[in-house]
Order: structure tokens, then sequence, then C-alpha cells
């Protein structure tokens, strides 16, 4: 199966987007691509989440399945086809993640898209430059109980109730260390890519 | 129940992290798609939270994961999402593709009975229903699910290899998907054949090399038309193909042209 075109110019990549067109059209080789592109980051978030090789592969499964049936959900101008993928793939983490607690409410498994979908397409240009090591030195540079509450959130997929009683907190403070986390990494991340942190400030 | 603007400011963090429970995320949703008033909060803070997922150390997952996905996909032809107020509307202009398969619904199940269904048979087939299911008296439908499950779950073995089966290109042909294990077991799992009348039935065919077609064995399609096989045959090597054609009546020696449905065995991609 050797391919005697090796010197031939490479084809252009197929965008993102064009790939999801083409799983809207039902190719089989645009999800192909699509997952080969995506595999690596959507499993790393799996697995930093669930602790599980198999359940994060269930959730990488069941994310690009889903993309296989829903992919015209995805709605232009409100992030990029990898934050849109990555956000579905983090949110179904965490309902992995708090399906293992016996007392929470099993969520729909063909639920709405998650909220990062309603976030508006300002950070992509940015994280699509970001490598780990600036992200984990901004998380570094916050003060810990800021640091704390944004990692039990993402990483650990816990609700600011269970935050509040993890770090024996009211509420209230845990809100605040949410929102200031936020801020501060964003301008932290913000400086160190020089890119204007305000809404239209791409590039 | 529903939540006011304060209500959803207070709430914004834990929203664009995750960190609400799912139904106080709903509310917060529910009002975003309603209010007239401006929410900035939701991006100023949604932004940055995608960089987060940079951060997490890579890992890969098995290389068995893509064909379980592919082999999933395959044997489920993309149904059009059913129309309903959160379905967003696409923008995406369409492309002419090259190679298409044709676009049908499938049943006429919306994708979130769908899901609910696979979900359902999915942890049926893992807790060892299959055989009870192949037994037992459920709907063709479930069977077919259960199968595909199996079919994953077999070409996920080491030593297994795997097919995706389609038509001649170009028709709205019989697709599906199977697995062989190295001890010559197969699973095969059949959508959008034809019904099956009288005594007719499929029959599935190995071809390697040249060959004489190998009969694998056979089955009948109800109205749903879908069909699954669990045979044993001789071990098969990588490069065969796999081939369906419909017989008059079960224990054909020769195949029965046209060949309806076909696709090549291969080792899982690494």
């Amino acid at each position: 199966m050797s391919d005697p075109r090796i010197a031939a110019p490479p084809a252009p990549e197929p965008t993102d987007r064009e790939l999801l067109s083409g799983v809207v059209a039902g190719e089989l080789g645009a999800l192909e691509a699509l997952y080969d592109r995506y595999r690596t980051m959507a499993y790393s978030i799996a697995y930093r989440l669930t602790a599980d090789t198999s359940a994060a592969e269930d959730v990488v499964q069941d994310v690009f399945l889903g993309v296989w049936r829903n992919a015209e959900r995805y709605a232009e101008g409100r992030g990029s086809v990898k934050t849109w993928l990555l956000s579905i793939v983090h949110h179904r983490a965490v309902d992995a993640v708090r399906r293992r607690r016996p007392t929470v409410e099993l969520p729909e498994r063909d639920a709405a898209p998650p909220p990062a979908l309603t976030v508006p397409d300002v950070w992509t240009e940015v994280s699509g430059r970001l490598d780990a090591d600036a992200v984990r030195a901004a998380l570094g540079a916050l003060p810990a109980a800021q640091r704390e509450a944004l990692e039990l959130a993402y990483y650990r997929g816990l609700t600011q109730e269970e935050i509040a009683q993890r770090t024996d907190a009211p509420l209230g403070t845990v809100k605040g260390r949410m929102r200031l986390g936020l801020l501060s990494l964003r301008r932290l991340l913000g400086d160190a890519t020089a890119v204007e942190p305000a809404v239209g400030g791409r590039r | 129940m529903s939540w006011t603007c304060e209500d959803v400011r207070d709430a914004a963090a834990a929203y664009v992290i995750g960190a609400l429970e799912r139904d106080e995320e709903r509310a917060v949703r529910e009002h975003l798609a309603e209010c007239p008033n401006p929410h900035p909060e939701i991006a100023e803070l949604g932004s940055v939270v995608s960089a987060l997922a940079e951060a997490v150390d890579v890992v890969e997952p098995s290389p068995g994961l893509r064909d379980r996905i592919m082999a999933a996909a395959a044997a489920e032809p993309r149904t059009r999402a059913s129309v309903g107020s959160e379905v967003v509307p696409s923008t995406i202009p369409a492309r002419i593709p090259i190679v298409r398969s044709p676009r049908r619904r499938w049943l006429d199940a919306s994708p979130a009975a769908w899901a609910l269904r696979a979900a359902a048979v999915l942890a049926i087939a893992i807790l060892g229903g299959w055989n009870l299911l192949l037994q037992g008296q459920v709907s063709s439908l479930d069977r077919f699910q259960a199968a595909v499950a199996s079919v994953a779950a077999t070409g996920a073995e080491p030593g297994s290899l795997s097919a995706v089966l389609a038509g001649p290109a170009g028709t709205p042909a019989p697709r599906g998907v199977g697995a062989v294990r190295a001890d010559g077991t197969i699973v095969l799992a059949m959508s959008g054949l034809a019904p099956t009348q009288g005594s007719q039935v499929y029959e599935a065919w190995v071809v390697a090399g040249g060959s004489a077609p190998v009969p694998v064995g056979s089955f009948s399609v109800a109205g749903d038309g879908t069909g699954v096989l669990e045979a044993r045959t001789t071990p098969v090597a990588a490069g065969a193909t796999i081939a369906l054609t419909k017989e008059p009546a079960p224990g054909a020696t020769t195949p029965t042209l046209p060949i309806l449905s076909s696709g090549t065995v291969r080792p899982p991609a690494t």
C-alpha cells in the first residue's frame, strides 16, 4: 500500500468547518479526519476529569457520535469548531464524573449544547496559540484560593456548592474566587500573548 | 423557578466553567435565550475557559477507539436533526461532496430517542446480555443496536479485523459493519435492507484472493430493514472481502448476483 506520490505537493488541509460540512453531508471520512485532528485533546480532557481510561474513551465516543448525529447544531459565530467540540467533551466528562455520585440527577444524553457554545468566539484565536506551559504558568500566578476553585470546577467537575463544602468556604466566597480567577487568568494570558483582552480585539 | 438577570450575573462564573448543576445550567440558558438585556459577563468570563483545556497533560486514546467510533457511525446513517426549538439552524454553506452517502431518515427516530436507545442497549450488551438479546423476544431494532455494540467490542479485541460494508457507489444501498475474530467468529450488523419474502435470506460471503466465495451464514430481514448475523467460519485474513447477496433460500453454495453490499476486512487502524 505504498504511496508513489510522496513527492507530490500536499493537498491543502481541509478546514475544521469544511470537515464539519462533510459530516453534515454524511461523509464518514470527514468524521474520521475530525477525530484524528482532535482525538488527543479530547481524550486528554476526558481523562483528566474521569481519571479512567474506559470512562474517558466512552466520553470521546459519545461526543464524536453526537457530532455525527448533530453536526448541524454547530452555529457559526459562536466559537470555533475546536472550541465547540472540546467544550462538549468537557461537558460530557463532567457528566461522567457526576454520574458516579448516587444522589445526582442524570442529565439527558442528548441535552442542549453546553454553556461554552453560547460564548462568542473571542478567545479561540488566542487559545489556539497558547501552550500548556503558558496556561499552567498563569494558573500558578493566581492566588491559591482562586486557583483551587477553578481547578476543582474545571478539572474535577465539582459544582460551586461542592467546592464550597470541600474548601470550607461560604458559597458567595467561592463565586467570587471563580469570577476573579477567570478575570485574572484572562488578563494574564492576554498579556502573555499580547492580545487585547477586549471583545473584538483579536489580533 | 425562572431566573432573573441578577441570578444569572451571580452564577455567571460557575455557568461558564461548568460548575452549576445541570438544572441550574438550563435555567441560565433559558434566561439568556429570552432576556432582552445584554449579559456581557458571560463572554467576559467565558472566553478564557477554553484555554484551561490547553493545560491538561497529553494522553493518547487506544487505537481501537477510532474503529469503535467509525463502526458505530457507519452503522448509523445520519438522520436529520428533529425539528425543534433547541436545534440551531445550520449556517454552514453546503459543500459539493465528492463521495456522498445518501441521506435517509432512518426508522423515524429522533436523535434524542436514538441516543437513549443506544445507551440502553449498549448497557445491556456490556452487562453480557448480548446472547439473551439474540435468543429473546426483543425487537429487531434493539437486536441491531446490540449487534453494532458487539461488532465494536469484537473489533477491539486483539487479533480481530473489521470491515465497513457499503453498496455500489451512488445507490441507497445496504450498509453495515462487521468484525472477525482470530478464531473465525464473524459478527455483522446491517441496515437499509429490503425485507425478505418467504424463504428468501441474505447470505454473507467471505471472498479471499482468487478463491471461490465461502458462505458464512444467512439471516432474514423484517420491515425495519436491519439484519444481524453471528457465525463461525474459517479464519479470515486482512484484505479479504465480506459480501452480502440475497438468496432464494438458505444453504446457497454460490452467490446469486448482484452483490448488494461489501467491504474489505482490515486490521485496526493505528
